[in-house]
């Protein structure tokens, strides 16, 4: 534990949300309820769901860009979220974040070096040189040649504004990346040069990520362990190569299961999960997946499962899994 | 044997060369293209931003914008006759009855201020002789056939009160309205969640087997490919590179981009392999290299390849898998 750099826990956040002709009505949405993971030091942590799961809001709220109702974050040991002004400043020079889409987060009247050099001039980390020597070497560092600095984001294509978003974010010299779909606008043979690069910066920085993504072959290449999330709940969590080869939460299984692959002899399986994502704002009663939920019973209609260490790092939050049983074994049982 | 001869190959696009004009002078972004396409098949069409799939399908409709570009070459035979010679009226009639295509966002090719089943009759009104009430019994018909749950009861909501994967059943509905002979679906389930992608993928799956169906998938996802495609076309820089059964193209990927993309693809079923990206982008359409456009990225290459263009030709051995390549299936018995 007091590896982590990051730990996140009972994160909860609800919005309001207007509903009705003219807004009239408010109704709560529940975006993340009692989230929680912890992060080791160089360590890739995925946050892995669908629209509307909850997972850029995690995000988020553990940089403070929104305010969480409840829940601790600490990065290093120390709450984010009881940091006065000045140190929350400092907090966040060690931690960044990437955005999906690097065009609508660059500023287009601003050359590639103003956007740069400004995290260091808030900061005040440096002199002027300093700040330009930085910004230079930064841009190497991502890929870029040197001039960029001069030039205007709309005179770069989408991979290269993400080589600049990357670059944005590693000038304060930051440990911790979250990186909220970083790869998603990205067609696939620059998706590898981006991911490539985002693996070479972890190793050669020793940096750690929160990576938030919806491609479970993009968190299953780069990161090490993963929190699969639905309707604002953590339903698993655990390391990545098994919690894809032997998903335990049925809605992981019919993730995986419906993530396409480039091979004919393994199609989708279309033996479809029934139904659509519920609403946020209305969520079903007891566990969230229940309609959709192939196994699910009485008790899932009225109860949300507890959550369940089903191994030394692993969890899930079922009731296929009821704390103390032999877990693993169901599962050999329901996959094949 | 006429009407057999029709069967086999419903669409044929023969040499068709689109242009845009640029600063004064026109470019082509689709280069001799040709493809045929059969009853009860889908070809799906693969390639990166810009390779020139969307030109194609645009191409097909005749909906390339008249104001900067032009269709300079080639014919497109709906079923024998060629469909770039019809005037805009000839071509009203066409589109929406024996064409019609499916849009990646549905929610912006919806009208909002009408009720979904207003729409899908709407088409029925515009290009058949059914009256109102056949026209709106018949709409209810279509949406029940691609699985609106409680069809009726939704037939006059709007496309705000539907999920993406419902509005993108209804954009099905509409184009499925006047039994058309093709279907262009240029990534139709690239703005949805992967299980709902999943839904939508095994719906147009199942509509091609019960009403024969030709369909052009336009992906930019091999996954996607893989689970719907009976051919495969890939795209590159306007060309098309290589042509394939499904089967054939990813057991035996010939064209090195071909290979390079499916190498370039974090996999969900496979451990993190290293991914290899493909050095380099695609040259900008107004600066387009001599030979082959490949050349400049590909580790294959030879001092003939920047020389003249290569021709698409079929494999030894393997007549229905064309690539466009010198080295790999270049002269005489050189093909792999």
């Amino acid at each position: 534990m007091s590896n982590a750099i990051l730990e996140v826990e009972s994160l909860s956040k609800t919005y309001a949300a207007r509903r009705g002709f003219m807004g009239g009505q408010i109704a709560m949405v529940r975006a993340l309820s009692d989230v929680s993971f912890s992060v080791s030091a160089g360590e890739a942590f995925g946050l892995v769901g669908e629209s509307g799961c909850g997972k850029s809001t995690a995000g988020r709220a553990i940089l403070r860009l929104i305010e969480a109702d409840s829940g601790t974050v600490r990065f290093k040991g120390e709450s984010v979220f009881d940091a006065d002004a000045g140190r929350l400043r400092r907090l966040r020079r060690q931690m960044q974040i990437v955005f999906q889409d690097p065009y609508s987060s660059l500023n287009p009247r601003r050359t590639i070096g103003q956007t740069l050099s400004e995290p260091m001039r808030v900061h005040g980390t440096g002199s002027a040189r300093e700040i330009s020597a930085t910004v230079h070497e930064v841009l190497g560092e991502v890929g870029m040649p040197r001039d960029a600095a001069e030039k205007y984001p709309h005179e770069f294509s989408g991979g290269q504004r993400q080589r600049i978003g990357i670059a944005r974010a590693l000038v304060l010299r930051p440990e911790l990346i979250i990186a909220d779909e970083p790869v998603s606008a990205l067609d696939v043979s620059i998706q590898a040069q981006i991911l490539v690069l985002l693996r070479n910066l972890q190793q050669q920085r020793r940096l750690s990520f929160v990576f938030i993504s919806h491609d479970l072959g993009v968190v299953r290449h780069f990161c090490r362990s993963v929190a699969v999330m639905y309707l604002g709940h953590i339903v698993e969590r655990g390391p990545v190569p098994a919690i894809f080869d032997e998903p335990l939460h049925p809605y992981t299984r019919a993730l995986r299961n419906a993530s396409p692959v480039p091979d004919p002899a393994a199609k989708v399986t279309m033996a479809k999960l029934e139904g659509e994502v519920a609403s946020a704002l209305a969520p079903p009663s007891g566990c969230h997946f229940h309609p959709r939920c192939p196994h699910a019973t009485d008790l899932c209609r009225r109860v949300y499962p507890p959550w369940v260490e089903v191994s030394k790092d692993r969890g899930v939050a079922c009731h296929l899994y009821p704390a103390g049983s032999a877990a693993m074994s169901e599962n050999r049982e329901t996959t094949p | 044997m006429n009407e057999m001869i029709q069967n086999a190959r419903v669409l044929e696009v023969e040499g068709l060369t689109t242009e845009f004009r640029i600063d004064g002078r026109w470019y082509p972004a689709v280069r001799d293209v040709s493809f045929s396409l059969a009853r009860n098949e889908t070809l799906a069409l693969v390639g990166e931003s810009g390779c020139g799939k969307s030109i194609t399908a645009l191409s097909i409709m005749g909906l390339v914008p008249r104001a900067n570009g032009r269709i300079a070459a080639g014919r497109v035979l709906l079923e024998g006759r060629d469909l770039v010679t019809l005037d805009e009226s000839a071509m009203e009639k066409v589109r929406g009855s024996a064409i019609s295509m499916i849009f990646q966002e549905p929610m912006t090719s919806l009208n909002p201020v009408l009720p979904i089943g207003f729409q899908v009759a709407e088409a029925l009104r515009y290009h058949t002789k059914l009256s109102e009430p056949q026209a709106r019994a018949r709409a209810l018909e279509l949406l029940e056939q691609v699985k609106i749950p409680s069809a009726a009861r939704r037939f006059s909501d709007y496309p705000h009160q539907f999920s993406g994967g419902m509005r993108q059943r209804v954009m099905i509905a509409i184009a499925l309205a006047c039994s058309p002979k093709v279907i262009l679906a240029d990534e139709p389930t690239t703005a949805l969640d992967v299980t709902i992608q999943a839904q939508v993928l095994a719906l147009l799956a199942e509509l091609k087997v019960e009403t024969g169906l030709a369909m052009i998938f336009i992906t930019h996802n091999l996954g996607v490919v893989a689970s719907i495609a009976d051919r495969v076309a890939v795209m590159y820089a306007g060309d098309i590179i290589e042509i394939a059964p499904v089967d054939a193209l990813f057991r035996h990927p010939t064209h090195p981009y071909t290979e390079a993309l499916l190498a370039s693809i974090p996999r969900v079923d496979r451990d993190a392999t290293d991914l290899k990206p493909i050095p380099g982008q695609v040259p900008p359409i107004t600066a387009m290299p001599q030979g082959c456009r490949y050349a400049e990225r590909c580790p294959l290459r030879e001092p003939r390849c920047s020389a003249a263009s290569p021709p698409l030709v079929a494999l030894a051995g393997e007549p229905a898998h064309h690539a466009r390549c010198w080295v790999r299936s270049g002269g005489e018995g050189r093909a792999i």
